[in-house]
């Protein structure tokens, strides 16, 4: 693990902005604080990055996924030279496993017919005469009765009958049998397609394509709304994450939105938690605050949290903590971030009767002050999203012919946008991992802190000027100078930003395993710029200081309610198990 | 009384009509063993009397089965209940529902009024004790607002009778 193969990772990051960075590789250790050592930066967990990971999953669109299933079952047909339709009906009964065919057929191919209800020897009808319906029992000639492998008569119009009643009852209708009760005899597509109504041939049709994904244990639909690609995955090595090609990026395992470095559990809990807590209080968060200073509610319609009141008031606050934009520095514990929750209260910069309006609840502030802090990080990103939509739609040319260059030299726009999006993302988790990482784990806490300080720091930087610093280019007349420095310093952040966050997710998690509660401290790589790494030891220090008398959540204080340990949903004393979780 | 709670139903179709008259002339010619088909002028509600098997917990017993055809049948199943008082069986509660899987789930268009009768004739042969249900009450109390039984999500109790 301690190759030093990729230090040039740790490296980079400093090159290319000293400035903003250093502070991260840089040490914080005054060697007097002995409970808190910050020794283990993210640059000493470069090394396990690897630089782009094999991606071990495949998207299919419908073309994919039907030539997929023909290949299959072509193949076990040939295998077992047996009719496609038979193998077809194997495969379905197998959940698509041919391997599973091929074993259980071989191991036991009777039986296999059995349960399938294949028939070794398919029984004729009489050619001529008269047969009567299995259903109605009517008498009709033999052209209009038809009957699977197994003989049994049924008319047309029976036969219409029962393939619909079975098609409208949904995809159970891929196991259809003969309608005689005592024959098991297998009902395939090519009875569909001959005796169905065309629209349960195209119901039945479209149940088999959705089998194949469904059934199968290797694949499964896009949980994106609307989205129609799956994604096939290979069990072993690497993370869950899957990015689609319609951009959502989902866990394959628990198929919610992507969300290292939280744990599937830990990402279930958090929704679980939501929902209870969205019951509890049925509490929005609005999307509308007043103006701390002239009162005008302010709709939110950037994705940073650099706010600016309209005119006449011009009022520059945070739209997080209402706090001027200008204290937005140390006293929040570093540039533009603003994370600092416990800090904060301690240090008195809220004015808790005017920040928490609608929240009068003590016992569900910290975990309001997360999910804030999550749902904002989300409607950022959703904000991102559409930006970076317009901008490929139309901006982008815009901005090509003012500043007279190819598009294909604005691909940095692009990048530092989706990196936006990422970052969003994965900033939004940190918050669920803060909720649950434990109160007394206080090395761990604050180092998490920091490390998110730092993330929200340079995300709200690399937002700021993807979004605002461009502005300025989209609106000139013609072409500006200074564009091809805006260039490298937005290519410059966007590059420092995803390292930045590659390594956090790393050190997330693996649960900051190297920060022990009883570490000696170690200090010594030099920093080059002793400027910050001083800021960043006294955002840690009053971050510290305020730790002794945070104030644990209360329980339950509602007099006709109790609390869910589990996932904090108020019950009325009436119940005895939780209405939300059942706990 | 069940039939007072039946669900409201729509005519029967022309097809349900051909079918069922077909098999009233069937039952006419060859009734199942022991059953007897009450003639009424309603052709969607069947009243059937029957006589427990010889040889069996129910033997000289008689019960009354009421039969309520569906617009689309034979496509859909028919609703089959006992008109109270129902034989004791753990398959057979109180109120006259009964757990048997071709009444639902396994209903096919192929099988008749009289593939029915035999059904329940063999499952009431085949019990060994005369109780009903374990969950009975709780079931009961759940039907009380006239559902009927093709509206429970049945749990098959089992599979040998
Ligand atoms: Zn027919
Ligand atoms: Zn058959
Ligand atoms: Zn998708
Ligand atoms: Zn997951
Ligand atoms: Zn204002
Ligand atoms: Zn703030």
């Amino acid at each position: 693990m301690e190759s030093d193969d990729d230090m040039h990772d740790a490296n980079d990051l400093e090159s290319v902005d000293e400035d903003f960075y250093s502070d991260v590789t840089g040490e914080v250790s005054d060697g007097g604080d002995a409970e808190c050592d910050f020794e283990d930066d993210l640059s000493d967990e470069s090394d396990e990055i690897v630089s782009r990971h094999q991606q071990n999953y495949t998207v299919l669109n419908e073309t994919d996924i039907r030539q997929r299933q023909e290949e299959d079952i072509s193949r076990v047909s040939a295998v077992l030279s047996i009719l496609k339709i038979q193998a077809c009906l194997l495969l379905r009964h197998f959940n698509w496993s041919v391997s599973k065919v091929h074993d259980e057929w071989f191991a036991d191919e009777k039986n296999v017919r059995k349960d399938v209800g294949l028939l070794e020897k398919p029984v004729k009808m009489a050619n001529t005469g008269e047969h009567k319906c299995g259903i109605c029992f009517e008498v009709y000639p033999r052209n209009v009765v038809s009957a699977a492998a197994c003989g049994h008569p049924f008319c047309s119009s029976c036969w219409k009958g029962y393939i619909g009643t079975s098609v409208s009852d949904g995809p159970g209708c891929l196991f259809l049998r003969c309608p005689d009760p005592s024959c098991n005899a297998a009902i395939g597509q090519d009875m569909i397609n001959v005796l169905g109504s065309d629209e349960d041939q195209e119901k039945y049709a479209y149940y088999l394509l959705r089998s194949y994904i469904e059934d199968n244990r290797k694949t499964k639909w896009c949980p994106a709304p609307g989205c129609e690609f799956a994604v096939d995955f290979i069990f072993g090595c690497g993370s869950y994450d899957v990015s689609c090609n319609c951009s959502h990026i989902f866990c394959w395992n628990c198929t919610e939105e992507a969300h290292r470095p939280v744990d599937c559990g830990t990402v279930a809990k958090w929704i679980l938690k939501n929902s209870a807590e969205s019951e509890n209080m049925n509490w929005l968060l609005a999307n509308s605050k007043p103006c701390p200073r002239c009162k005008r509610p302010i709709e939110k319609n950037q994705g940073c949290m650099h706010i600016t009141c309209t005119p006449p008031c011009k009022f520059e606050f945070c739209w997080l903590c209402l706090g001027p934009w200008s204290k937005h520095g140390e006293r929040t514990g570093g540039f533009y971030a603003c994370n600092r929750y416990e800090a904060a209260k301690q240090e008195g910069v809220y004015d808790e009767s005017e920040r928490r309006r609608e929240i009068a609840k003590n016992s569900l502030e910290r975990y309001t002050h997360y999910y804030e802090r999550w749902a904002t990080n989300q409607q950022s990103r959703q904000k991102a999203f559409a930006d970076l939509r317009s901008m490929q739609s139309d901006k982008l040319e815009k901005l090509s012919d003012i500043q007279s260059q190819p598009v294909s030299m604005l691909r940095f726009i692009i990048d530092a946008m989706l990196q936006v999006i990422e970052c969003r993302r994965v900033l939004k988790w940190t918050y669920a991992y803060g909720y649950y990482l434990p109160e007394h784990e206080h090395a761990k806490r604050q180092f998490f802190e920091y490390l998110q300080g730092e993330a929200e720091a340079g995300l709200e930087r690399l937002h700021q000027c993807a979004e605002k610093e461009l502005q300025v280019y989209l609106e000139a007349e013609g072409p500006i100078d200074e564009f091809n420095d805006f260039r490298s310093k937005l290519a410059g952040l966007t590059s420092v930003t995803r390292n930045y966050f590659e390594n956090l997710v790393k050190a997330l998690e693996h649960g900051l395993e190297d920060v022990g509660p009883n570490r000696q401290p170690t200090c010594t790589k030099t920093s080059s710029s002793t400027n910050t790494a001083d800021k960043v030891k006294k955002a840690v220090k009053s971050r510290a200081s305020g730790n002794g008398s945070r104030s644990a959540p209360a329980t339950s204080s509602w007099d006709s309610h109790w609390m869910c340990e589990q996932c904090t949903f108020a019950n009325p004393n009436s119940a005895s198990a939780c209405e939300m979780c059942e706990h | 009384m069940t039939s007072s709670s039946a669900p409201s139903r729509k005519a029967l179709s022309k097809i349900a009509c051909n079918r069922l008259q077909k098999e009233l002339v069937e039952w006419q010619v060859s009734p199942p063993a022991g059953f007897k088909h009450k003639i009424t002028d309603n052709l969607q509600r069947w009243i059937i009397e029957f006589v427990g098997a010889s040889g069996t917990l129910y033997a000289e017993e008689t019960y009354q089965l009421q039969v309520d055809f569906p617009e689309h049948y034979p496509m859909e199943a028919p609703q089959v209940v006992f008109i109270p008082p129902a034989p004791l069986h753990p398959h057979i509660y109180s109120n006259g529902h009964i757990c048997l899987d071709i009444l639902y789930d396994s209903w096919s268009p192929a099988m008749t009024v009289s593939s029915i009768c035999i059904s329940i004739l063999s499952m009431l042969s085949s019990s060994t004790e005369k109780q009903r249900p374990a969950d009975n009450d709780r079931y009961i109390k759940n039907c009380r607002n006239g559902r009927s039984p093709k509206e429970t999500r049945w749990w098959f109790h089992d599979d040998k009778v």
